[in-house]
């Protein structure tokens, strides 16, 4: 009867507790309410909503998204509400029992700290998720997170003006995953978060254009899963903070293959827009696999991957 | 999936038989996964495509509903290769619907390609109400879509071709502009759904005559309900709406037609 036994599937993600370790990723969840019409919001683990800036923000021109094989790109330039009107008008309509993550993005790093600031006294969100994947225009447009020393300022500078529970969200466009982990543990982040979307573009060959109007996009979906697998498994070889992966994942056993490489919580991304139930069957997937493996708590396969030595 | 007919050239009419549909009105859209399910979800293509939701009839096992669809791309290669039986993912009803005209007016539908399929159901509810002139445009007599259908609801019904294969020679829009020769503004409404170049077209001429136009817009979408953001259109106020959420329905006085793809 290994199929029946009780399974504890909660989990700690940096001190932030979630009743099960499924997430869904900024971006493709709105900011919540819009998928109560689909799913039990009280039955995942949480969602981190979309990113949020100082001021509103209007996104990029179409065409906006494109088809790529078993993924899609995007480059919707983070559009949203703006951190003011997401704490007056979108928390409020979210039910208490939700865990909420706020994502944060800026273009410097002053403004991530103002942006951060204002979340931090707001007791309905849990934990805040720090995007580094947005061009900093001080470095001439390379990503924060792409260079260490910018990564680390940035982590340093938002950590201090913050207690709550601080995730950052790392950008897989760089060489060495496990430096940029390292330094975001070294700067006191309480978890991170991998992987952003993979820099990427697409052809129209008869019109010889992007098929982008940006031009370059990023890309998601269950083509990066693999990359995102190598990064989750690298960062949890160099640091002690807990993980939550990210990449691809469409069902309970996508999610045990992120959990078994070292990611403690998940987050379920581009597959919400295709079914937007989708999380609560990869919580559903993933209590069944824990159940096979015949696991007390999930929290304990954390990490278990056999991976043969060098 | 009930069937999956062939109606000549890329034309194809699936019907599905949906339980628990709560009824649509017109001008709403279904997201439809690309070809039928497997046993596993498929992952390319990878999206659902927006198709118009054609007509519903109520049964007593649920609601079938009619979508036309044209085999373009590989999306629809694939979900022309779908047998009775198999199953289709679908979400909605979503979007807005038609906003309707008055009592005194007359709605002039001007529709062409697979926009014929967003029109039908607002034809078929407006001719009880008001008078209801059609003009369908296709390139050829067998891109046409829907024809016999809308002849049936008894409204006043003409075609344009460009190859002259059937009806009128030429764009639809000449039938358009012929249509409203000698009216009054204030007396007709224009709606319209096709190629983007097609519904600018009509949108000049509304605005020449001086008459409202809607139009109905489609665009790449991941989603179909307001999360991705994918399917901006621009307007003319220098910000954007999404098709999904905000349409697919617009006025067309309100769209910046130059920044659209």
């Amino acid at each position: 009867m290994s199929g029946s036994h009780a399974l504890d599937t909660r989990v700690d993600l940096g001190g932030i507790r979630l009743r099960n370790p499924v997430l869904t990723a900024s971006g493709t969840f709105g900011y919540g309410t819009e998928f109560a019409p689909f799913l039990d919001l009280t039955r995942i683990g949480g969602f981190v909503a979309k990113s949020l800036t100082l001021e509103p923000r209007v996104g990029n021109p179409p065409p906006r998204i494109a088809e790529a094989p078993s993924g899609m790109l995007n480059a919707i330039s983070l559009e949203n509400v703006g951190v003011d009107a997401f704490i007056r008008t979108k928390l409020p309509e979210i039910p208490a029992a939700v865990v909420v993550i706020a994502s944060v993005f800026e273009t410097e790093i002053e403004r991530y700290v103002e942006v951060c600031k204002r979340l931090d006294g707001v007791d309905r969100v849990a934990g805040l998720e720090l995007n580094a994947s947005c061009p900093h225009v001080k470095s001439g447009g390379i990503e924060f997170g792409q260079s260490p020393t910018v990564l680390a300022e940035l982590v340093r500078a938002v950590r201090n003006a913050t207690r709550k529970p601080l995730m950052v969200k790392l950008s897989p466009n760089v060489t060495h995953i496990a430096e940029m982990a390292r330094v975001c543990e070294g700067e006191g982040a309480d978890a991170i978060a991998l992987i952003n979307s993979v820099q990427a573009l697409e052809v129209d060959v008869e019109t010889r254009r992007p098929l982008l109007a940006n031009g370059l996009g990023g890309l998601s979906g269950p083509a990066i899963r693999p990359i995102a697998l190598r990064m989750v498994w690298q960062a949890s070889q160099a640091v002690s903070i807990p993980i939550c992966g990210i990449g691809g994942i469409d069902d309970g056993e996508d999610a045990a293959k992120f959990l078994l490489c070292g990611a403690t919580a998940v987050q379920v991304g581009t597959r919400n827009y295709l079914d937007p139930s989708a999380a609560l069957g990869v919580v559903e997937g993933l209590e069944a696999w824990g159940r096979r493996q015949r696991a007390k708590r999930l929290a304990d396969l954390v990490g278990s991957l056999e991976m043969p030595e060098p | 999936m009930v069937q999956n007919l062939h109606e000549g050239g890329a034309n194809y009419r699936l019907t599905l038989r949906v339980t628990g549909w709560p009824g649509f009105e017109p001008g709403q859209f279904v997201m439809l996964s690309a070809g039928p399910q497997a046993s596993v979800p498929r992952t390319d293509p990878l999206l659902p495509r927006p198709m118009a939701v054609y007509r519903t009839r109520q049964q007593a096992q649920g609601t079938l509903v009619d979508v036309l669809y044209k085999r373009v791309g590989r999306g629809t290669a694939l979900l022309a290769q779908a047998l009775p039986g198999q199953k289709v993912g679908l979400v909605g009803p979503l979007g807005r619907c038609f906003e309707l005209p008055g009592a005194a007016e007359r709605a002039l539908l001007v529709a062409g390609g697979t926009g014929i399929a967003s029109v039908y159901e607002l034809a078929a509810r407006l001719v009880p109400r008001v008078d209801v002139c059609v003009l369908l445009g296709a390139a050829t007599a067998q891109d046409l879509m829907g024809v016999d259908d809308f002849a049936a609801l008894g409204v006043e019904l003409e075609i344009a071709t460009e190859d002259g294969s059937r009806g009128f020679q030429g764009r639809v829009t000449r039938l358009l502009e012929d249509a409203l020769a000698g009216r009054k503004p204030g007396t007709t409404r224009i709606y319209s759904c096709g190629p983007t170049g097609m519904m600018r077209r009509c949108a000049e001429i509304a605005a020449l005559v001086g008459v409202p136009c809607i139009v109905s817009l489609e665009n790449q979408m991941a989603c179909g309900f307001g999360v991705c953001l994918g399917c901006a259109a621009p307007l003319s106020n220098g910000s954007y709406a999404l098709v999904c959420r905000d349409g697919p329905s617009f006025d067309a006085s309100t769209i910046a037609w130059q920044g659209l793809p």
